[in-house]
């Protein structure tokens, strides 16, 4: 094959990169107990997709309440309803998805290892994670946390005994993320292949190991927070009541804490996926690799020194308000930088509009305006009217459903056939695309005009000149839902119908498409040296010693969508 | 697709690449991986005591006169003299550890059992201190006041930590005995020693900042 001259010698002998494990043969060590990565992502792609389900499902239960002003539920069993689902979304959804499955089965591919530093490790945190889910949905026989999922004091002290179950539960987790955190970070740092210097590590391995970093230490501040919450609901240890000279205020501290950093660990990957998928799909390299590569390291420093920002109206020291505004604002700087530069490479591309480039490019517009209200938000005169209203819900769900699921989503369209080794029916992941753009935007806009007119979050029954707004955002919610069938359909389809995928499909440039789909248990024969960045489209690939699938060097695609022509 | 060409099993000599060169290199990358994820797992214990030690600076923050007041009483500082000998102990301990690694580097066996054992009795002498100052502590108990509360979880979580690092060195003692280091590949002795040193500085900070502080 043709390459460009080497710039480093490729031969280093790399014996933990060569050794292969000898594949396990018995059902459960293969399947249930594995400690391949790949069936780990597949674990926790499957966990994940039913607690999206069950979480979903509450989402609905608060829009049917909402319908009417009066409510539909009783206030009690909103108050539970909306907790679980923030909770759910939060930390057993997003959360898993992107660092858990797109993390395992992406990240060790893209850099050519064959499996991540310490698998035991790998298998011990992903079964942490379905024990924590199960205790936290077993939490409603118990009275289920009713405090959002923010679970401030004084409320939680008093709640019943589910709220000690969802501390359990998101402990669990927290270390399920800390270890996989750490596990990851030495797999970035240690199992490269051979001549991959960091500034060629693929994107989304960047954004991987600055989430690895967040999750690493930000989840144990969170672990400690409710620590001190089990300690005090169990115990009466006072770290939180005023009325033994504890704070609550303190509780809200400790949880922002960690809680600011968690939303980039949600988002930070979703930015990897978007950074592999525009490139792909415009087949053009990526605009400011660099700059892309270490804004992603400079938002999750930043994002330790922001967590008061959620605090402005909880009476903490009014002084300390302007500078946490202003790094609040700072973090605008590396996030738009991504946005432009994602802008900057679709600019002149050939772009193929297929399901995943089509989220992709929904991500681009729908975070960019979760930005721009987070911005409102972080400017204190503008939260003190904001704060607490249907303002901040619009807000969260623009990035995190905006930001966070749609990434998954192109993910899921632009991995699927390497997962399995058969395409998704593209026409219908087209549809979902549209339709789910549609559907969020005219559920999510208008919670943005009810917020300013002053709508609180977190309630039951609401003033009756809401209302129209409600039943438009509900009606929206119920299509959004319904969109959420097309992808698990095709899916299934996928699996009965799809065409073979062959190793590359779309003629991306990344490792993990030199080999078959699925990949073998062992990844790679032999451990290409790494000679460039991935992303030349139009050069060689830079990959020597690469003993690559047929078919996958191609550097032009087939089209699978059937709608490029302008070639 | 075939496997063949890429079975080499689990490289315990049965190829002629797998010979004792290959082994060596093998053991050396694993350590370090195995290094870096234990300073990260530290690095992130650290962050769980900081969070702890957070709380308590700011509960103190919200009063003017430190120790609180419980039931009309100001609760009375802690027993400075005892907490000095029982720190002893516990940086006794370190002094022994970091002993019992040097002379299991030069291999002398004798003197790490000698070292090993008495960082045991140390760790074993400084938990017991801890649960003779626990019954003596008038500060109203655990549940009593902000006072209490940060006090003994604190202390309590390190205390923990004293305690599994005990039984870490006692595996890694019989693990000594069972052959499973030798006097170039001994990454578990690491690992503990550098566990212990953790635990001594996490007592560094809390006996400034409830003792002295």
């Amino acid at each position: 094959m043709a390459v460009a001259a080497p710039t480093t010698t490729p031969t280093i002998p790399r014996p933990v990169l060569d050794h292969i494990h000898p594949e396990p043969t018995g059902f459960i060590r293969k399947y249930i107990f594995s400690i391949d990565h790949k069936i780990i992502a597949f674990q926790y792609f499957i966990t994940a997709g039913l607690f999206f389900i069950i979480a979903g499902l509450l989402a609905e239960m608060i829009r049917i309440d909402l319908l009417k002003h009066t409510g539909v539920l009783t206030p009690n069993v909103y108050n539970q309803v909306y907790s679980v689902h923030g909770s759910m979304m939060v930390w057993l959804v997003i959360i898993p998805f992107v660092s858990g499955a797109f993390g395992n089965f992406v990240m060790p591919l893209q850099i050519g290892a064959r499996d991540v530093a310490f698998p035991w490790l790998n298998l011990a945190a992903f079964w942490m994670f379905p024990p924590a889910g199960l205790i936290l949905l077993a939490s409603f026989a118990f009275g289920a946390p009713d405090a959002g999922w923010t679970e401030y004091p004084p409320i939680s002290l008093q709640a019943p005994f589910g709220t000690s179950m969802w501390c359990i539960a998101i402990f669990l987790i927290g270390i399920s993320s800390t270890l996989t955190g750490i596990n990851f970070l030495v797999t970035i740092f240690k199992m490269r292949a051979p001549g991959m210097t960091f500034t060629r590590m693929p994107l989304f391995v960047w954004a991987s190991a600055a989430t690895a970093g967040l999750n690493m230490v930000a989840t144990t501040a969170l672990a400690a927070a409710l620590l001190a919450l089990f300690l005090e609901r169990q115990f009466g240890v006072p770290f939180y009541n005023p009325t033994k000279g504890g704070s609550p205020i303190l509780w809200q501290h400790m949880f922002w804490f960690y809680s600011h950093p968690a939303v980039y660990i949600m988002i930070l990957p979703a930015f990897g996926i978007i950074s592999e998928v525009l490139p792909t799909f415009s087949r053009k390299p990526i605009f400011g690799y660099k700059m892309i590569a270490f804004s992603s390291v400079a938002i999750a420093l930043l994002g330790f020194m922001v967590w008061a920002h959620h605090m402005f109206t909880s009476g903490m020291a009014p002084w300390l308000q302007l500078p946490f505004m202003i790094i609040t604002m700072l973090i605008a700087i590396p996030t738009g930088i991504k946005i432009f530069s994602w802008m900057a490479t679709l600019w002149g591309g050939s772009i193929e509009f297929s399901a995943a480039c089509l989220f992709a490019l929904g991500f681009l517009i729908t975070f960019t305006l979760g930005g721009v209200t987070g911005f409102f938000l972080a400017a204190v005169p503008a939260d003190l009217h904001e704060h607490g209203t249907y303002f901040v819900v619009g807000h969260i769900h623009y990035v995190l459903y905006g930001g966070s699921v749609f990434g998954i989503y192109a993910g899921l369209y632009y991995w699927w056939p390497k997962m399995t080794g058969r395409m998704m029916n593209e026409r219908l992941g087209q549809w979902h695309a549209w339709i789910t753009f549609v559907a969020f935007n005219c559920t999510f806009l208008p919670m943005h005009w009810l917020g300013l007119l002053g709508m609180p979050r977190r309630v039951a029954m609401y003033d009756p000149e809401f209302e129209g707004w409600n039943i438009v955002v509900s009606v929206c919610s119920f299509f959004l839902a319904a969109s959420t069938l097309l992808i698990m359909g095709n899916m299934l389809w996928s699996f009965k119908n799809g065409k073979k995928a062959g190793p590359n499909p779309w003629g991306a440039r990344t490792l993990e498409w030199m080999i078959s789909s699925p990949p073998p248990y062992y990844n790679f024969k032999t451990v290409p040296a790494v000679l460039a960045a991935p992303y030349d489209f139009g050069n060689p690939l830079p990959y020597i010693g690469l003993d690559a699938e047929p078919g996958a060097m191609e550097a032009t695609p087939q089209s699978t969508t059937g709608l490029v022509h302008a070639h | 697709m075939t496997t063949a060409a890429v079975e080499h099993g689990h490289g315990h000599g049965d190829g002629p690449d797998h010979d004792d060169g290959h082994e060596e290199v093998i053991y050396q990358e694993t350590r370090d991986m195995r290094l870096l994820g234990f300073v990260l797992f530290l690095c992130s214990d650290v962050v769980l005591f900081s969070a702890f030690i957070f709380a308590y600076l700011y509960l103190r923050g919200t009063i003017d006169e430190w120790p609180p007041i419980l039931n009309g009483h100001q609760l009375p500082r802690l027993d400075l003299p005892f907490a000095e000998f029982n720190s002893i102990v516990l940086f006794g301990s370190g002094v022994t550890m970091h002993h019992a690694l040097e002379n299991w580097k030069h291999g002398k066996v004798g003197r790490f059992d000698f070292f090993m054992g008495f960082t045991i009795v140390l760790g074993v002498m400084f938990l017991c201190g801890q649960g003779y100052e626990y019954s003596h502590a008038a500060i109203g108990g655990w549940s009593g006041s902000i006072f209490g509360a940060s006090f003994f979880t604190l202390t309590g979580m390190h205390g923990f930590h004293v305690f599994c690092g005990v039984a870490y060195l006692a595996i890694l003692w019989w693990q000594t005995k069972k052959g499973h280091y030798d006097q170039t590949h001994y990454f578990g002795l690491t690992a503990g020693t550098l566990y212990w040193h953790f635990v001594d500085v996490i007592w560094v900070a809390l006996f400034f900042l409830f003792y002295i502080f």
